[in-house]
């Protein structure tokens, strides 16, 4: 009967790891560390107007306005990789004037609550993701709202809000995301 | 159906069921072999592309840390059952989601992160397994683990395996009940082949014929067999044919056997040609010399020869139409008529004839005549038909060849039996010549005295007066007409007499003789029956004399007239004509001849062709039992002794003229005949030797008139033992013996051998009734100087007398001067 014992022993080893994983998640990767993933992974499912990314040497900006919550973590994310031919940049805002040509996701932070309809409204048109984890951001205008649900980051998405600004998302995206409508249009 | 047919029934129906089940079989097989192969490689690329996909859409959960997302992507995988488990990493190897969510064996992903062609599916352990990376704009996103069961595959097989057992039971089926039908179209024929074999061996009824058959091979066998039939129906009416001709060539050949007339024989040939070969019309017709003449024409073909216009016995020229080629030996055939531009095929055509064939009728290349046949058909006669006439021509000329054998046969048959009747009938005459000879020897020995007497009368009487001397030459003529008569009793059977006694003899008179001696026949006998012959007399005035034998030409001419008034029983005319009719050509060489003619007419009832050409011949009559047949037989032995000539002219109805042609008399011919009696110088002493006392008496006195001594002996015996006692005496006894050759006992050779040995010079003559006889038999006997016929004429025995004494006294001189 070894091999009855040795998958015995494996499953319960699988269940460990199991518990593990999740024990992991809630403790092991900060919550900033997640959202800078998934910044980064934006890039790879937004597709931007190829005269909003500028010239090669244009840096792909994510400005992050408001407090900065990353820490190094969105550096280290990004650090070393490039869409389409442009590196990232991390910049940080302490308003919403700083917001230069280069910046293509502008992070508002919970703390630029206050500020988010009328960074929205500044925004108009120009091709910039805005991503923000202030609750109903999204209806707000927001194009991506970080959500958190049973202690897991959901995106809820404005579709009519990226439309706006001239970006495409990729149905891959809004598969996992809750899609949100505006509410000034509602 | 019956066993002998279902073997091929059942032979092709397997052969089909085999090889369709054979063929589905393989195909199957190697349909499954091909599935088996490639549902692996499909297997394969559709587990890869179902990961691709998955992969693919996992990106977005993988990306976002949305286990929910993957789990539900993952869940996707329901649809292909044969997935059994699928498990989703992240990029750090971790399992992310899995599928189903309670998954057993999923393996850790240890060593991910390596380049994306390393990870693929593989067969493992009758699993499909394999890794895949899970990539976004060629960003590493994590691992997809998909694992598939292969079960699926051989539960694909099996069901393959089933529906191909299904589809090859089902086609079997089909196959089965296809070929039920379907065989039929190579069997049926076969079989309807087979049938029809059958028939005709059995009912031998070759005309039978198989139905024919649509199809390639079907159709050429059936053809070939309705062809090989045909032949051998053709085959099998030559054969009948053939057979038919022998019996009809049997039949003909021993019908011809059975007849020996070649106009039988050509109408039984003719007749059976028409009824059995059958022709339409036939006839035979045989040469001569540059024409055919139609012999026979057959019972049924007399209308068509009336059309054609040619009748038995008519003559048709040999053309250059065929008949010619035939005559030569050559068997013709015409298969049309028409086409033939010459008279004869002309004739053919107008009675509505089409084809003929003329064979030869030849026997060793002698073409004796040719066969015609002919039919109403154009080219109606096989080569067969022809063979046969060619055959049947050759046993009609065979046939028709001893025909006329035969005929010889029994000519010369016939001939030979007139020739034993003509030698019976000379037998039986020279018998009766024999019995004449007797009564002839008897009778001239009972007329010897009456002619002695008469002519010692007339001799020595003077004192006679006129009326007894006329009296004494009637009686003396008379007795010499007997003696002839006598004489030429034996002519029937002798040639001609050497000691014919010719005279001159005026042609004239001795007609008007015979007219007066025939006047009771000719004149009263007819008038007895109101029945009157005119008698027309046509006398030269010219000298008409000839050198004969009165008596012979007296009797001829008694014949002839006899013969003229037996031809006319109811009158007419009877004409005797007399001319000199000199020869036409007198040349130096040849002095000029003339003959004198004698004819003897009558306007009777004549003759026809076969009566002239054998009324000369002995025992021919047309008199019936009245005549002997020998009349003009006896005329023409006169004819031909005297070197003369008879012609005859007859017609039936017309009468008949007889003309008797002799050669004139010429004096040089008679000289011997006109020697003057010699006159006896001396007497002469005679021993005269008979039986008869009358004769003795009558020579005694006839001799002793002309101053002989006479001894006169009774019988042989008794002159020799005169003449032998005389021997004895000296001096001549006597100087010639007289002796009869007929006596009893002693007769007269005897006597004149006894003589001769007595005195060898002394002459003896012999007197003898078959005077004739012996001298035409060249039977004068040795001892015998002279022969002389009874009676005796004293003129003949003058000469005799005087002869033989002349040449024994020349003897005895001789000898005595010797």
């Amino acid at each position: 009967m070894p091999l009855l014992r040795v998958a015995a022993v494996s499953r319960l080893l699988a269940l460990l790891c199991c518990l593990g994983a999740v024990c992991v998640q809630a403790a092991g990767p900060g919550e900033y560390q997640v959202k800078a993933v998934f910044l980064f992974n934006f890039s790879q499912f937004v597709e931007w107007p190829a005269a909003a990314l500028g010239p090669p040497d244009t840096p792909f900006s994510i400005c992050i306005l408001g407090e900065d919550r990353f820490g190094s973590e969105l550096d280290a994310t990004v650090r070393g990789e490039s869409v389409q031919g442009h590196r990232f940049a991390v910049r940080r805002l302490r308003n919403v004037a700083e917001l230069d040509s280069s910046c293509r996701i502008l992070f508002i932070d919970d703390s630029a609550s206050v500020q988010l309809g009328s960074i929205v409204g500044t925004l108009g048109e120009r091709a910039i993701l805005t991503v923000s984890d202030i609750d109903r951001s999204a209806e707000q205008g927001a194009i991506i709202q970080f959500a958190t649900e049973r202690n897991r980051l959901r995106l809820r998405i404005n579709i009519a809000a990226a439309r706006t600004a001239g970006l495409v998302l990729s149905s891959k995206l809004l598969r996992p995301a809750e899609i949100v409508g505006s509410e000034a249009h509602e | 159906m019956n066993t002998r047919t279902a073997p091929l029934r059942r032979r092709l129906m397997s052969m089909v069921l085999l090889t369709s089940g054979v063929v589905l079989l393989v195909s199957t097989c190697a349909s499954l072999a091909y599935e088996y192969l490639t549902y692996r490689q499909s297997a394969l690329r559709h587990l890869a592309t179902v990961g691709e996909v998955i992969a693919n859409n996992s990106t977005a959960a993988l990306a976002f840390d949305n286990v929910d997302d993957a789990k539900s992507i993952l869940a996707g995988l329901r649809a292909e059952p044969h997935i059994g488990a699928g498990a989703l990493y992240d990029r750090q190897g971790r399992l992310f989601a899995t599928y189903p969510l309670l998954a057993e064996g999923i393996p850790a992903a240890t060593g991910v992160s390596g380049p994306p062609e390393r990870y693929h599916y593989r067969f493992e352990g009758g699993q499909l397994v394999g890794f895949q990376p899970v990539i976004e704009n060629g960003r590493f996103l994590g691992l997809l683990y998909l694992r598939s069961d292969t079960r699926a595959i051989y539960d694909q097989l099996r069901l393959h395996g089933i529906i191909a057992a299904l589809v090859i039971l089902l086609s079997c089926l089909v196959a089965y009940l296809m070929s039920r039908n379907l065989q039929g179209q190579i069997s049926a024929p076969i079989l309807s082949l087979a049938e029809t074999a059958k028939a005709i061996s059995d009912r031998r009824d070759y005309s039978v014929r198989a139905a024919p058959v649509a199809g390639e091979e079907l159709g050429l066998l059936t053809d070939a067999f309705n062809h090989m039939l045909t032949q051998i129906q053709e085959q099998h009416a030559r054969v009948n044919s053939q057979l038919a001709n022998l019996q009809l060539l049997q039949q003909i050949t021993r019908a011809i056997g059975e007849r020996q007339d070649l106009p039988s024989v050509f109408r039984v040939v003719i007749g059976s040609l028409e009824d059995s070969m059958p022709i339409d019309f036939g006839c035979v017709c045989l040469v001569e010399k540059d024409h055919l003449r139609i012999t026979s024409l057959g019972p049924s073909s007399s209308h068509l020869a009336a059309v054609m216009q040619i009748a038995e016995l008519q003559l048709l020229p040999i053309d250059g139409n065929g008949l010619g080629r035939c005559v030569r030996g050559e068997l013709v055939y015409e298969p049309d008529v028409r086409q033939v531009p010459f008279p004869f095929p002309r004739r053919l055509a107008e009675a509505n004839l089409r084809s003929a064939v003329i064979a030869p009728l030849a026997v060793e290349n002698n073409v004796a005549g040719v066969l015609i046949a002919a039919r109403r058909a154009e080219e109606a006669f096989s080569s067969s038909d022809c063979e046969f006439l060619r055959q049947l021509s050759e046993h009609v000329a065979l046939a028709s060849h001893q025909t006329q054998l035969y005929k010889a046969l029994q000519q010369a048959y016939e001939d030979l039996r007139q020739s034993q009747h003509t030698v019976m009938q000379q037998e039986r005459l020279r018998a009766l010549g024999q019995m004449a000879s007797g009564i002839a020897h008897d009778i001239n020995n009972a007329i010897s005295p009456i002619s002695l007497y008469t002519e010692s009368l007339l001799e020595r009487e003077p004192g006679l007066s006129e009326r007894a001397r006329g009296y004494l030459t009637t009686i003396q003529r008379a007795i010499d007409d007997v003696a002839s008569t006598v004489a030429r009793m034996r002519e029937f059977y002798r040639q001609r007499e050497p000691q014919l006694l010719l005279m001159r003899i005026d042609m004239n008179g001795i007609l008007q003789q015979v007219v007066d001696l025939t006047q009771a026949r000719w004149r009263d006998v007819p008038l007895q029956r109101g029945v009157v012959v005119n008698l027309k007399k046509d006398m030269t005035a010219d000298a008409v004399e000839v050198m004969g034998a009165e008596g012979e030409i007296r009797d001829a001419l008694t014949n002839l007239i006899f013969n003229a008034v037996d031809a006319m029983p109811e009158g007419g005319t009877l004409t005797l004509r007399t001319r000199r009719v000199e020869s036409p050509e007198p040349t130096d060489e040849v002095p000029p001849i003339s003959q004198v003619h004698i004819e003897i007419s009558d306007t009777g009832v004549g003759m026809d062709e076969e009566t002239r050409r054998r009324c000369l011949e002995p025992f021919f009559t047309t008199k019936g039992e009245r005549g002997t047949g020998l009349g003009l037989a006896m005329v023409y032995g006169m004819v031909q002794r005297h070197s003369a000539e008879l012609k005859l002219e007859s017609e039936p109805g017309r009468g008949t003229t007889f003309r008797l042609i002799f050669p004139s008399y010429a004096p040089a011919l008679t000289e011997h005949v006109q020697v003057a009696t010699p006159v006896l110088a001396r007497r002469l002493r005679i021993l005269l030797v008979d039986d008869d006392p009358l004769l003795i008496a009558s020579m005694q006195v006839a001799l002793e008139g002309d101053g002989h001594l006479v001894t006169a002996t009774h019988g042989g015996q008794a002159g020799i033992d005169v003449f032998r006692a005389a021997c004895k005496e000296p001096g001549h006894p006597f100087d010639l013996v007289i002796t009869d050759l007929g006596m009893p006992h002693v007769d007269g050779r005897k006597v004149a051998a006894a003589i001769k040995s007595a005195s060898t010079q002394t002459p003896v003559i012999m007197l003898t009734g078959w005077g004739h006889r012996l001298v035409a038999e060249d039977d004068i006997p040795p001892d015998v100087d002279r022969v002389l016929n009874k009676p005796p004429r004293m003129r003949e025995l003058r000469v005799a007398l005087a002869e033989l004494t002349a040449a024994a006294s020349d003897d005895s001189k001789g000898v005595a001067n010797g």
